[in-house]
């Protein structure tokens, strides 16, 4: 019993030193509270990614036909809420601006965000949406990113919608940006726990095999 | 030695058996669940079913006589836009072709007529030998040069020189064994055809 | 009938068994390593990770095997095919995913089994050349780990591997041109990418192979070690077999399974819950593809190496820091040599021993930990405490080992 003992200790050291390890940046972000398993808050999601951000940004490892597989809509619906049908269903979600055109316009080329959310993680992009502030010269400026070339595209729910509804607009786009980063993670959660149920039991079984076979040992 | 002997009474032979018979059934299913994903992984992916989706393609811009080439899932797909002449000529070729009727050959039910074409004046086929997978020429002219003077116009494979009429039909006498094929396809407006998608899968995209 | 001697096979002669037998040692192979192998009845729960080691080995080259169907090593596409694997191959994540615990399950499992030797005094004499070829082991898991890590080729696949590349170019004279050398470039390019997966796709797992192979060989020639660090073959009974030992199948077969379906439901929680394991199992910064012209803000090697990094950075002497680093890992082929007690188990032994290997573990976790953090100056100096402490376990161990206390060693198991 005294190495199960060591070996605990050892953990638990090692969880500490790794929690300690994964402390947050230097910014307060806010819980983006955004749930995967909310189909409507993902459809709202990708229709105001498609109004809002896909005149700069894509997200180019998704297909259309996924998302709708994924989302519960129809390959006409997905290419009608998000492509005004100038896509076909099984390309990329590409940018509309022209290569190069942002280079110009804004000084920089937008980042695809297909892996964002992994990178930065949810907290950060709903933090991100929402952190626009006028400073004194009547700019718009972002206090998570300080300088982004970024406007603030939610701008019209900041002035003219309630706080609710442009808590809501951010959290959707957070919430399709975090199923596009990963848009097996739901597949990921559903079958995971059937696995380790089955071996539950296949556990149960070996258990009661090696307790069968050891009582031919003496000790 | 500190193992009892099996004839030691204590030791259940029975309960033993039965215990190593459920692990290994449900080990077995095990395994069997876990090479589930291994095995589907080679099924073709989502990248290959995108390159396999259907195709549009513009035909207004198609002058009599003259072909287009689409690619569909790799393949090269042929629109040859037929004058009356070419279609008048396709009954007299009949005698010196291997499959006239298309009944060996690889076509949608709706392609399987005289013309081999849901609109007569418009062939589309897979632009690969049925010989061995080359690409044939495209030779529309009588008599052209490099494939005999009693040549009525078709297609004519380079490698081992089999030749298809107008309708893709094989000639006796070649290599290849069966006509070209013929691939899905339905039109979307008189202008535009649809290469990979039955006309009954009209709404579905 | 068969003219040639079949004197020497066990299976009766007609029988399909009988007719590979006589021509391939089936069953004496079968016989000398699983059927009649005799390993002592007190294995305890460290002497699980042998086996599971073995497992993950074979978890990594299926589910390897399977990547390289879909990766595409090269600068320009191997980012994205990782994304392909991810999103558009037929359970590609899952295999990817396994794949990527599995590489983190290996070390946790190498870790502790490596732990189990040091407390049991498994390196001892006779079983030095069984120790020396783990440490072999070690060392070739600690570059297929490394070059596979290049692989995915996100910022810290690049940059990890930039860094480590260039400790090359800290030995004396040749150490530049080694390090482009390796490198095939001036900097980690095109040509890093598709050495380094011709080697952790080819050579070293096939040098994995013929370690482990040894490794094993090796053990079942001198015999397992236990708890108790007492030889079972001093006792034996009328037919010549020790009387503490048990045959490894069925006993080991069975206790390994349950073993094997345990681990397997941590690595399923892992794989199914977890993936990124906290940002240690795959790091958030190599979900951007890599960029030659941008180094990320923090860089920090995966978590398998980070005590060897600490030790590197504690030292403030480009050269000697990668001294140090190499002779961390050299001290632990040593270990046979160094550690002079004649008592093998932790069990009997002296005070001095456990003190100075909860030292050394300890020692090992911080500079873990630290090798995570970025460089202040306090953790540095933390690192260079815990560096000290770290080598102090194998030079005071050859004194103290000499003149120390034991307790009576039992003749047989307990």
């Amino acid at each position: 019993m005294k190495s199960w003992m060591l070996l605990i200790g050892l953990l638990t050291l090692t969880v500490s030193g790794m929690t300690q390890a994964a402390g947050g940046p230097a910014i307060e972000l806010e819980d983006a509270q955004n749930n995967l398993r909310d189909q409507d808050s993902l459809q709202r999601g990708a229709v105001l990614f498609s109004n809002y951000c896909m005149a700069c940004h894509s997200v180019k490892y998704m297909r259309y036909n996924r998302i709708a597989r994924d989302l519960g809509w129809s390959d006409e619906q997905v290419l009608q809420n998000m492509t005004f049908n100038q896509a076909r269903a099984v390309d990329h979600v590409m940018t509309r601006m022209q290569a190069g055109v942002s280079t110009e316009i804004l000084g920089t080329e937008p980042p695809d965000l297909s892996l964002m959310a992994r990178l930065k993680g949810p907290d950060y992009i709903y933090t991100f949406l929402r952190a626009y502030q006028l400073d004194e010269n009547g700019n718009w400026d972002n206090s998570v990113l300080k300088g982004t070339s970024m406007p603030n595209v939610l701008e019209s729910f900041q002035r003219h919608s309630t706080p609710e509804d442009y808590a809501q607009a951010a959290r959707d786009i957070t919430n399709f940006l975090e199923y596009v980063g990963e848009p097996a993670k739901l597949e990921r959660y559903d079958l995971g726990w059937k696995v380790i149920l089955f071996l539950l039991v296949l556990l149960l079984l070996t258990y009661l095999l090696k307790r069968e076979y050891w009582r031919d040992i003496k000790h | 030695m500190s193992i009892k002997n099996n004839n030691d009474s204590s030791v259940n032979l029975q309960r033993r058996r039965i215990l190593t018979g459920a692990t290994g059934v449900v080990g077995a299913a095990g395994a069997t669940f876990l090479a589930v994903p291994f095995v589907s992984s080679w099924q073709p992916s989502e990248k290959a079913k995108a390159a396999g989706a259907p195709v549009d393609a513009d035909i207004s811009k198609l002058k009599p006589g003259q072909m287009l080439t689409i690619e569909w899932r790799g393949k090269p797909v042929w629109v040859v836009r037929r004058t009356p002449e070419m279609l008048a000529k396709l009954p007299s070729l009949d005698d010196s072709l291997r499959d006239p009727a298309s009944a060996e050959s690889v076509q949608p039910d709706y392609c399987l007529n005289p013309s081999r074409a849901v609109k007569e004046e418009y062939l589309i086929v897979v632009g690969v030998c049925t010989h061995l997978g080359c690409a044939p020429l495209y030779r529309p002219a009588i008599g052209s040069p490099d494939v005999g003077a009693d040549w009525q116009g078709g297609f004519f494979c380079p490698c081992h020189g089999s030749r298809f009429d107008l309708a893709g039909r094989v000639f006796k006498s070649v290599p290849a064994p069966t006509n070209l094929e013929i691939p899905p396809y339905r039109f979307l407006t008189d202008a535009v055809v649809r290469i990979g998608e039955d006309p009954s899968e009209q709404g579905a995209a | 009938m068969a003219e040639y001697d079949t004197s020497n096979s066990q299976a009766k002669s007609g029988t399909l068994l009988g007719w590979l037998d006589q021509r391939y040692p089936l069953i004496s192979t079968w016989n000398a390593h699983i059927g009649e192998y005799y390993a002592p009845k007190n294995f305890n729960f460290w002497y699980f990770f042998g086996s599971l080691a073995l497992l993950v080995l074979v978890n990594q080259f299926v589910t390897g095997i399977w990547l390289t169907m879909s990766y595409k090593p090269s600068a320009e596409e191997a980012f994205n095919s990782i994304e392909y694997i991810m999103r558009d191959v037929e359970w590609g994540w899952l295999i990817r995913y396994m794949h990527s615990t599995g590489a983190s399950a290996f070390f946790i499992v190498i870790y502790l089994h490596m732990m189990r030797g040091l407390m049991y005094g498994s390196y001892k004499e006779p079983r030095e050349l069984v120790w020396l070829i783990g440490m072999m082991l070690f060392l070739v898991l600690m570059a297929e780990a490394f070059m596979g890590y290049l692989l995915p080729w996100g910022q810290m696949s690049y940059w990890g591997a930039q860094v480590i590349i260039s400790l090359f170019g800290a030995i004396p004279l040749i150490g530049p041109d080694l390090a482009t050398w390796v490198r095939g470039d001036y900097i980690i390019s095109d040509a890093s990418l598709n050495r380094f997966f011709a080697l952790h796709v080819i050579a070293l797992p096939l040098v994995l192979l013929i370690l482990v192979f040894m490794h094993i060989v090796a053990l079942h020639r001198v015999g397992s070690n236990n708890p108790d660090g007492v030889e079972i073959k001093k006792v034996k009974n009328e037919q010549g077999l020790p009387v503490d030992g048990i045959p490894f199948h069925p006993y080991y077969s069975v206790k390994d399974s349950m073993g094997a379906v345990f681990f397997a439901i941590l690595f399923a929680l892992v794989v199914f819950y977890v993936p990124e394991g906290g940002g240690f199992f795959l790091e958030p910064p190599n979900f951007e593809p890599a960029d030659p012209l941008k180094t990320p803000e923090h860089i920090a090697p995966v978590w398998y190496f980070t005590p060897y990094y600490a030790i590197l950075r504690a030292v403030p002497d480009k050269f000697l820091g990668v001294v140090a680093m190499g002779a961390a890992i050299m001290f632990l082929f040593a270990m046979p040599w160094l550690d002079r007690c004649k008592v093998r188990s932790i069990r009997y032994r002296g005070l001095s021993f456990k003190l100075l290997l909860a030292m050394f573990v300890v020692s090992f976790i911080i500079l873990g930990y630290l090798g995570t953090q970025p460089a202040t100056p306090e953790l540095t100096l933390m690192a260079q405490i815990f560096t000290t402490t770290y080598f102090l376990f194998f030079l005071i161990l050859p004194y103290t080992s000499a003149r120390e206390k034991t307790k009576p060693v039992p003749e047989r198991v307990k």
